[in-house]
């Protein structure tokens, strides 16, 4: 193969200073070669992506419905939104479930991943399997799943409740309870996979600095936290960004569980932004969504910030 | 791929630690405790974890009325194959799975070669734009996916694709989080190997079939299952694009089914659909679950290979 994939004779023994470049010139050249091999994604990128976003950005400044002659309108999208009730409550349902969801899964996450870091600990591969078989199951069988087990009257979980002699719950029925449920399902599904981005931070860390602290006497709990947690700033703070952007763009979940009710208690900024779509008003969609990543992307610098600035 | 590299590669972190830890270690006996209550912390945590999934493929052989009448019961004398016998009757999961299998081996392999190839360009050449092109990049990966939606549909109506595989295949093949997972990765590659193949006059796209790929073969499997996954668990973009019953993929199917009962079209029949509804997810899940458990090690030693370090 090696033969094969040569482009001529190799004139051994001539190298220059620092024995790192070629002298011959192989076929393609350097300077070309990383052109065509962004070329494939580079087409499939501008055509699929990059086009529709500045299709999408230039709806946003029109009030175009989806046939006929598109009006420019300025900023009048962008000025109806900041002052729609819908809009900051679809943000504001977001906000809630980021709270609900974000600081409970690192927490977890950190911890099921420090455990499973711990060689004592026995069946670790049964247990990464685990964690893991929500994130690979389908959302949309997941989210089934929910739905006939969170269900008020014929519900598993209300079965549950009933033997321990507890009433009843509107799980998904009542504003109270909708959302925790819906920041349940997300948390049961990808907490496995936030696990396994930890455990490759933990991994990463030597073994001989855990041995030290051991030595000069700091408890478990503390060199959790004056070891693992600084050590593995960087992957926290990647996951607590994915998850960020993961939670403001959440669409699927709301949409087959609860359609956004009860009383619009999850309409999530993901489902808000699709109502508009399908209400026809795409130039109002269009605008929403960037003011939806500007929030997505004022967030992450700001986490990006406050996990940064403590080294 | 060759199974081996010609050259070693980047030696793994040794841990001389390791070997005289055991004696400095305390006694086990103290922390024996810790380490069962931390045992049975998982294990009720991995339960729960389990027990939805679980609770899904029992109940689906459960008589569709005893599903909704006694949730939590099990009468195994009464177990029964009528919510698949009905579920394949009523549904066209078959064609379903059909049309995400085609879905599946092409995007898959699209996004395979492409994303790689790719992020190689990114994270080892130096070239006017790249830097332009990765901010790009970045950005869509901030963007929610629904916004792309409507431009795309009209993009996939005025090509004539809707309801087609193509529109199916290429719109996300080479989705962001690919390009950005394996530059990170191909950027912790030594330049030293790939000097040395340059040096050997390994030609640039040798060097990416030959020392790149090789080198990288953990993150790949990842990206492999990470990558089959997604495709199989896609459903926003193929309902918009195509739902035709012909051309629905395995999701689209499901969640037809799916709306009956939010929508509440079924009334009486709650239960039925149901028990179809179970019997129709299991099947949809069973498969990837499969493959996961099949291919878990690489899976999970890829993202290990992968992410960013802390």
């Amino acid at each position: 193969m090696s033969v094969l994939a040569s482009p001529g004779p190799v004139q051994g023994g001539v190298r220059g200073r620092t024995g790192a470049r070629p002298l011959l010139r192989p076929w393609l050249p350097r300077k070309v070669a990383p052109y065509l091999f962004v070329l494939p994604f580079i087409a499939l990128f501008v055509a699929f992506s990059v086009y529709p976003m500045l299709f999408t950005l230039r709806l946003s400044f029109t009030d175009w419905r989806g046939s006929g002659a598109a009006q420019w309108v300025g900023w009048d999208n962008y000025a109806y939104l900041l002052g729609n009730e819908m809009f900051w409550g679809s943000l504001g349902n977001s906000a809630l479930l980021w709270l609900m969801i974000v600081p409970v899964q690192v927490v977890l996450s950190l911890l099921i991943a420090v455990l499973l870091n711990n060689a004592k600990i026995r069946m670790r591969s049964f247990y990464r399997i685990a964690f893991l078989v929500p994130f690979v199951t389908p959302l949309v069988a997941v989210a089934q799943i929910w739905v006939v087990v969170f269900d008020q009257n014929y519900g598993a979980v209300n079965g549950l409740l009933n033997i321990l002699g507890l009433p009843d719950v509107g799980w998904l029925t009542t504003t109270a309870f909708a959302k925790p449920t819906l920041a349940l399902l997300f948390l049961w599904k990808t907490t496995g996979f936030i696990v396994i981005i930890l455990l490759s931070g933990l991994q990463s860390i030597d073994a001989s600095v855990y041995e030290a602290a051991a030595i000069d006497g700091a408890s478990r709990a503390r060199q959790l936290r004056s070891i693992t947690v600084p050590l593995v700033r960087r992957t926290l703070m990647f996951s607590v960004v994915l998850q960020t952007l993961a939670v403001f763009q959440m669409f699927a979940e709301p949409f087959v569980v609860t359609d956004g009710g009860p009383y619009n208690s999850t309409t999530t900024a993901g489902l808000h932004l699709y109502e508009h779509i399908t209400r026809g008003d795409l130039g109002t969609g269009a605008a929403n969504s960037f003011l939806l990543v500007v929030v997505v992307m004022g967030l992450s610098l700001v986490f990006v910030r406050l996990l940064r600035t403590e080294d | 791929m060759t199974t081996h590299t010609e050259r070693p590669a980047a030696p793994a972190p040794t841990r001389p630690a390791a070997t005289w830890s055991a004696q400095i270690r305390p006694a086990t006996t103290r922390t024996l405790p810790a380490t069962l209550g931390s045992q049975a912390f998982l294990l009720l945590l991995a339960l729960a974890f389990l027990a939805p999934v679980a609770w899904a493929l029992i109940s689906a052989f459960k008589p569709a009325t005893q599903i909704i009448s006694d949730p939590l019961g099990l009468d195994l004398t009464a177990l029964t194959l009528d919510n698949y016998r009905r579920m394949f009757v009523d549904v066209p999961i078959g064609q379903g799975f059909l049309n995400t299998a085609v879905v599946l081996v092409v995007k898959g392999a699209i996004t395979l070669f492409c994303a790689p190839l790719a992020a190689y360009a990114f994270a080892k050449y130096r070239f006017p734009g790249r830097d332009l092109l990765f901010g790009t990049v970045l950005i869509t990966l901030m963007l929610p996916t629904i916004v792309l939606i409507i431009p795309l549909l009209l993009e996939m109506k005025a090509l004539g694709w809707v309801n087609t595989y193509q529109a199916l295949i290429l719109p996300g093949a080479v989705d962001a989080f690919a390009i950005f997972w394996m530059r990170q990765v191909i950027a912790d590659v030594p330049d030293e190997l790939l000097d040395a193949a340059r040096v050997d006059g390994a030609g640039e796209f040798g060097i990416f079939t030959r020392i790149v790929l090789p080198v990288i073969r953990p993150a790949l499997a990842g990206l492999a299952v990470l990558t089959v996954m997604n495709i199989y668990n896609d459903f926003v973009w193929p309902v918009v694009a195509a739902s035709s019953e012909r051309m629905a993929a395995l999701q689209v199917v499901l969640s037809t089914l799916a709306q009956n009962i939010t929508g509440n079209r079924v009334g009486a029949d709650y239960a039925t659909v149901t028990g179809e509804l179970l019997a129709a997810a299991s099947i949809a899940l069973v498969p990837l679950l499969i493959v996961f458990i099949a291919l878990q090690r690489h899976f999970i030693n890829g993202i290990l290979a992968g992410s960013v370090k802390g």
